[in-house]
C-alpha cells in the first residue's frame, strides 16, 4: 500500500511538471507579491487637499496640508476636482470682510460638510497643526487608537488572504481537473479499471500531491508578502485553513472532472464557480455590504475564516471544524463514486 | 462571403453551451447594473461612524449624521469590535464628560484617521460658520463614478467575449479533425478566415448591442459614434480570436488563453483611467491596448461626449495593423508548408 502510494505520488508529480502545474504556481506567486508589495501597499485615500491665496500674507506661514497659490484664477482651478478645498483669506480679522471657503461639492452632501469643517480648521490660524495653541484643550485631537495594525500591515493582511483563498479555490480546482482530464484523455481511467490497483490510492495520491504544493504556496506568500516575523506568527493558523479549502476544492475539482465528460462543460462549470459563486463573498468581504443570505455560502465561511487567520482573530469554532471535516469525507466518497462510475463507464 | 456557410457556423455556435453562457453573460451583467440604478455607490466614500446607544448628546449625534453615515452599537465592546474590522473605516465616537472623544483602529486610510483625530475639535468649532463665507459651486459631472464604471466594464467584456465565438468555434473544429475536411471543400483561405471572423463578429456585436440597450442611456447624436466603437472593437476582438485559435493547440489551452487575453483587455485600461491623467505619456501609450480606446470612448459617452475621432482611429489602426499581421503569418506558414 506504502510502496504503492509512492508509485502513485512519483506519477503524479511528474503529470503536475509536464502540466506544467508548479511552472503556473511559481507564476502566480510572482505575480500576487509584486502586485501586493509595488501597488497595494501603497494605495490610500489621502485627505482633502487644502488650497490658499491670501493675497495680504494676513495669515502666516503656511500650515501642514495647506498649499499656497498666486491668484484667484489658480485657487478656483485647484478646487475643481470635487475634493479639494480653497481658502481665500480676503483681509485682516478687523476689517470686516470675512475669509472665503470655497469648494465645488462632490455630490455628497455629508462629505461636503466635513470638508467644510475641516478647512475650517485651518482657516483660523490658532486651530492650525503648527499654530499657537490657546490651552491645552485646544491642542489638536488625537483619537484613541485600539487596533494592533498598522495601515500598511492590514494592507498585506487583508490582501494575502484574498489571493490565497482565489488562488485555492479558483486555480487550483482548475489544476488538479486539468491533470484528471489529460489522464482522461491518455486512457488511464481505462487502464486503472482493468489494473488491480486501490481507488481509493488514485485519489489520495492526487490529494496530497495538491495538498503539499498548496500547503507550500500558501507558507511562501504569506511569509513574502507579510514578512518573516509575522508571517510565521500566523503560519499555523493559515495552513490549517489553506489545508482545508484545498482539500474540499480539489476534491470537488475532481468530483466535476471525473464525472463532466470533456473539459468544454468543466469550463463553465468553472465559469459559473468563479463568477456566481465567488464575487457576490469578495463583495461582502471586502466592503462591508450586508447580505443575510450570506451565511449560508459555505465558501463565505472558509473565506472568513482564511481572513480571520490572517488577522489572528480565533472566530473558528468546532462545529465549522466538524462541518468542514463531513464535507471533505463526503466529498471523498462521492468523488470514489464518480471514479467508479467512470470506471464501470469505460468498461 | 458564403451565408449559408456563416448560418451553419453560427448554428453550431448555438449548440454550444459554453458559447451561450458567454453569449448571455455580459447580458445578465448588464441587467444587474441596471438594477443597482437606485443603489448609492457613494455611501462607501463617505466617513462613517460608530456609537454606542444613547453614549452621546442629541446634538453630537445629529451633528454626527451631517458629516456621515452613523450606526449604532449596543455596548462598548460592539463598537469597538466593529471599529477594528479590517473591511470597514469606521471610526467610534464617545462622549466624556460632555466632551467628544474618538477612537479609531489605527489601520485606516489617511483620510479617515485625520478625520477621526480632528473630529472633536470640529466638533466644538460648529458654532463659527457666522466667520467666514461659504461659497459651494455644483458638482462638475456625476459624482457617482462607479456606476459608468461598471456599465462600461459590462460593455467591455461584452465587446471582446467576442473572440470567445470563433476561437472556440475553430478550436472544436480542430479537435473533432474538421479542420482536415474544411482543407479539401471548395473554400479558399480567405474566405475561411472572413468566415471566422464574421462568427466572432456577429456574436460580439449582438451581444453587446443588446447589453447597450438594456444598460446604456445615451443621447441620439452618441448613437453613431457608439455603434462605430462597437463595430470596431467586435472586430478587433474577432481578430484576437483568430489569433487565439492558431496559437493553442487544444481547448484546454484555449480556454486559458482567452481567460489572459479578457484579463489584459479588461484591467489595464481601468488601471491607467484610475491612476494616470489624461495628459501623461502613459495614457497615450494605454491605446495600445485595443480595449484602452474603447474604455475611454465609452467612458466618454457616459460622460456626454460625441467626438470620438482619437478612439475610433486608434481601434481602426489596430484592426489594420493585426489583419495585416494574421494575413503575414498565414502567409509564411503556406510558404513553409510549400517549401516543406
Amino acid at each position: 500500500m506504502k510502496g504503492n502510494l509512492v508509485t502513485f505520488l512519483r506519477k503524479d508529480f511528474r503529470l503536475c511538471v509536464s502540466g506544467k502545474f508548479f511552472l503556473l504556481a511559481l507564476g502566480s506567486l510572482i505575480l500576487y507579491s509584486s502586485y501586493i508589495n509595488l501597488v497595494y501597499v501603497k494605495l490610500d485615500q489621502e485627505i482633502f487637499p487644502v488650497y490658499r491665496y491670501d493675497p495680504g500674507k494676513v495669515q502666516g506661514e503656511c500650515a501642514a496640508g495647506v498649499t499656497d497659490v498666486g491668484s484667484l484664477e489658480e485657487l478656483e482651478a485647484a478646487c475643481e476636482d470635487g475634493y479639494s478645498v480653497g481658502l481665500h483669506i480676503t483681509g485682516d480679522p478687523g476689517s470686516g470682510r470675512k475669509p472665503e471657503i470655497m469648494m465645488v461639492s462632490c455630490g455628497v452632501e455629508s462629505l461636503d460638510h466635513i470638508r467644510e469643517a475641516y478647512a475650517r480648521a485651518l482657516l483660523f490660524p490658532e486651530d492650525r497643526e503648527d499654530g499657537p495653541k490657546r490651552d491645552s484643550r485646544d491642542a489638536l485631537g488625537q483619537a484613541g487608537i485600539i487596533g494592533t495594525n498598522t495601515r500598511e500591515m492590514k494592507s498585506r493582511r487583508e490582501i494575502t488572504a484574498e489571493f490565497l483563498f482565489f488562488e485555492l479555490a479558483a486555480v487550483g480546482f482548475l489544476g488538479l481537473a486539468s491533470m484528471l482530464f489529460k489522464e482522461k484523455q491518455m486512457g488511464v481511467i481505462r487502464v486503472h479499471a482493468v489494473i488491480p490497483v486501490s481507488r481509493v490510492l488514485f485519489i489520495l495520491s492526487k490529494l496530497v500531491l495538491i495538498l503539499l504544493s498548496d500547503l507550500l504556496f500558501a507558507a511562501l506568500l504569506t511569509v513574502i508578502n507579510l514578512g518573516m516575523k509575522e508571517g510565521l506568527r500566523v503560519l499555523p493558523g493559515v495552513l490549517m485553513q489553506a489545508g482545508i479549502l484545498s482539500l474540499v476544492m480539489a476534491l470537488i475539482g475532481f468530483l466535476c472532472a471525473v464525472v463532466l465528460p470533456d473539459f468544454k462543460q468543466f469550463s463553465l462549470i468553472y465559469l459559473v464557480l468563479a463568477v456566481f459563486i465567488t464575487t457576490p463573498v469578495f463583495l461582502v468581504v471586502q466592503t462591508g455590504v450586508e447580505m443575510d443570505w450570506m451565511r449560508f455560502h459555505p465558501m463565505y465561511h472558509l473565506f472568513t475564516a482564511m481572513k480571520n487567520a490572517y488577522f489572528q482573530i480565533s472566530s473558528a469554532q468546532g462545529i465549522y471544524y466538524g462541518v468542514c471535516a463531513a464535507a471533505v469525507v463526503l466529498l471523498f466518497m462521492a468523488a470514489q463514486w464518480g471514479l467508479d462510475r467512470e470506471m464501470k463507464k469505460e468498461g | 462571403m458564403n451565408w449559408t456557410g456563416l448560418k451553419y457556423q453560427l448554428k453550431a455556435l448555438r449548440r454550444d453551451k459554453l458559447c451561450v453562457l458567454t453569449f448571455l453573460l455580459p447580458i445578465l451583467a448588464g441587467i444587474a447594473v441596471n438594477l443597482m440604478g437606485d443603489m448609492d455607490f457613494s455611501a462607501m466614500a463617505e466617513p462613517s461612524f460608530g456609537i454606542v446607544r444613547d453614549g452621546l448628546t442629541g446634538e453630537m449625534e445629529d451633528w454626527l449624521r451631517t458629516n456621515g453615515t452613523v450606526e449604532i452599537y449596543d455596548s462598548r465592546e460592539e463598537l469597538e469590535e466593529a471599529v477594528k474590522e479590517p473591511a470597514t473605516q469606521t471610526v467610534g465616537v464617545l462622549a466624556k464628560d460632555g466632551e467628544m472623544k474618538t477612537i479609531r483602529s489605527g489601520d485606516e486610510f489617511t483620510m479617515y484617521a485625520k478625520i477621526a483625530d480632528r473630529l472633536p475639535r470640529l466638533y466644538e468649532q460648529r458654532e463659527m460658520t457666522a466667520q467666514y463665507d461659504l461659497k459651494v459651486l455644483p458638482a462638475g459631472g456625476g459624482s457617482d463614478i462607479m456606476k459608468p464604471l461598471l456599465t462600461v466594464i459590462v460593455m467591455i467584456t461584452a465587446m471582446f467575449m467576442g473572440c470567445t465565438f470563433n476561437a472556440m468555434n475553430i478550436l472544436s473544429e480542430k479537435e473533432d479533425g474538421i479542420e482536415y475536411v474544411n482543407e479539401i471543400l471548395p473554400m479558399t483561405r480567405g474566405q475561411y478566415v472572413r468566415q471566422k471572423i464574421a462568427v466572432g463578429f456577429v456574436g460580439g456585436t449582438v451581444s453587446t448591442v443588446i447589453t447597450a440597450l438594456i444598460c446604456m442611456r445615451i443621447a441620439a447624436a452618441q448613437i453613431l459614434p457608439l455603434l462605430l466603437l462597437v463595430v470596431l472593437s467586435a472586430f478587433v476582438a474577432a481578430l484576437a480570436g483568430l489569433f487565439i485559435a492558431r496559437f493553442s493547440g487544444g481547448l484546454m489551452v484555449g480556454i486559458v488563453y482567452i481567460k489572459i487575453i479578457m484579463i489584459l483587455f479588461l484591467a489595464p485600461p481601468i488601471l491607467f483611467y484610475m491612476l494616470v491623467p489624461a495628459d501623461s505619456v502613459w495614457y497615450g501609450v494605454s491605446y495600445l491596448f485595443p480595449s484602452g480606446a474603447t474604455f475611454y470612448g465609452l467612458m466618454g459617452l457616459m460622460d456626454g461626449r460625441t467626438d470620438m475621432v482619437r478612439e475610433v482611429a486608434a481601434l481602426a489602426g489596430h484592426g489594420a495593423v493585426w489583419s495585416a499581421v494574421y494575413v503575414m503569418m498565414g502567409r509564411r506558414h503556406r510558404k513553409k508548408v510549400q517549401e516543406g
